[in-house]
């Protein structure tokens, strides 16, 4: 039976939906003079890093039934950040990071 | 601005890589619990390829390596990846890496995968542990390949292309490129 599961910041790259772990985020923050630019630091469990985002959507819990590892297709062509794993829901796929 | 205020757990915050991988842990024993892990595939004696096109131009794989072929879905597009990841699709359930071939086959040329996909095909390749679904443009055919006729890849060939190939096969009256499974899943 499953029981874990996670709740997930939801915020759009522009290009894709990233996830982050809502107890890593340690503030959002609205980029003065950028419409649409927010700003998310991290790191309330981890060591301190910040993204930026075009969009803050929500919160989504997802159970571990809808998480799946990084396809090894996929791992090997990122070139930047490396997401730990992706969420996939009915409706969306989300990488979280 | 706004803060958002992390969980406390009873015990206090658990490591966030310990969170991470009892949760992957927990997917994975959900995919076998529900009869998602894949069968390892015989290929058999026999060698049988999928043909299929891009453009006007011809190809093979060998159907051993050929896991499904699929129509595509709403592929999500991932940032920060090389140019041939074309994103990732929802694909009963499981997470499909979509690459664009004709972009592995010719670095540089510029697609648009919204547009593109459409009318199109997936052919779902597994070699080595690793998969992915590659676009192309139509299926044509599955063929049997005699021993004699598959030929050497075409010294003209630019190397860095020629290694995507394991050869050349007559199809139809024309030589279509029998692709490597590994080459191709491997940046």
């Amino acid at each position: 039976m499953t029981t874990g599961s996670v709740d997930l910041l939801v915020v759009d790259d522009g290009a894709a939906l990233r996830g982050y772990d809502c107890r890593d985020v340690v503030r959002v923050e609205e980029v003065a003079g950028e419409p649409g630019g927010f700003l998310v630091r991290l790191g309330r469990l981890g060591s301190p890093r910040e993204f930026g985002c075009r969009e803050v959507l929500g919160s989504v819990t997802l159970s571990a039934r809808e998480i799946r590892p990084i396809p090894e297709a996929l791992r090997e062509r990122i070139t930047g950040e490396q997401p730990w794993a992706v969420g996939l829901t009915g409706r969306e796929i989300y990488l979280l990071y | 601005m706004f803060e958002v205020i992390g969980m406390m757990s009873p015990g206090g915050f658990s490591p966030l890589q310990e969170v991470r991988e009892e949760l992957l842990r927990e997917a994975s024993i959900e995919a076998g619990a529900s009869g998602r892990e894949k069968g390892r595939r015989d290929s058999g004696p026999a060698r049988s390829l999928l043909v299929f096109f891009l453009g006007a131009e011809g190809f093979a794989v060998d159907l051993a390596h050929v896991r499904k072929v699929l129509r595509p879905a709403r592929i999500a597009r991932v940032s920060g990846t090389s140019p041939e990841v074309l994103g990732l699709m929802n694909c009963q359930g499981e997470v499909l890496c979509v690459l664009d071939l004709r972009r592995i086959l010719s670095p540089g040329k510029e697609t648009s995968p919204a547009a593109e996909s459409e009318g199109k095909f997936i052919v779902v390749v597994q070699h080595g542990g690793k998969e992915a679904g590659f676009l192309v443009d139509a299926v044509r055919d599955v063929t049997e390949l005699a021993s004699s006729s598959l030929h050497p890849v075409l010294d003209s060939i630019d190397p860095s292309r020629g290694r995507l190939f394991e050869g050349t096969v007559s199809y139809g009256g024309q030589f279509v490129g029998l692709l490597s499974p590994s080459a191709c899943l491997n940046p």
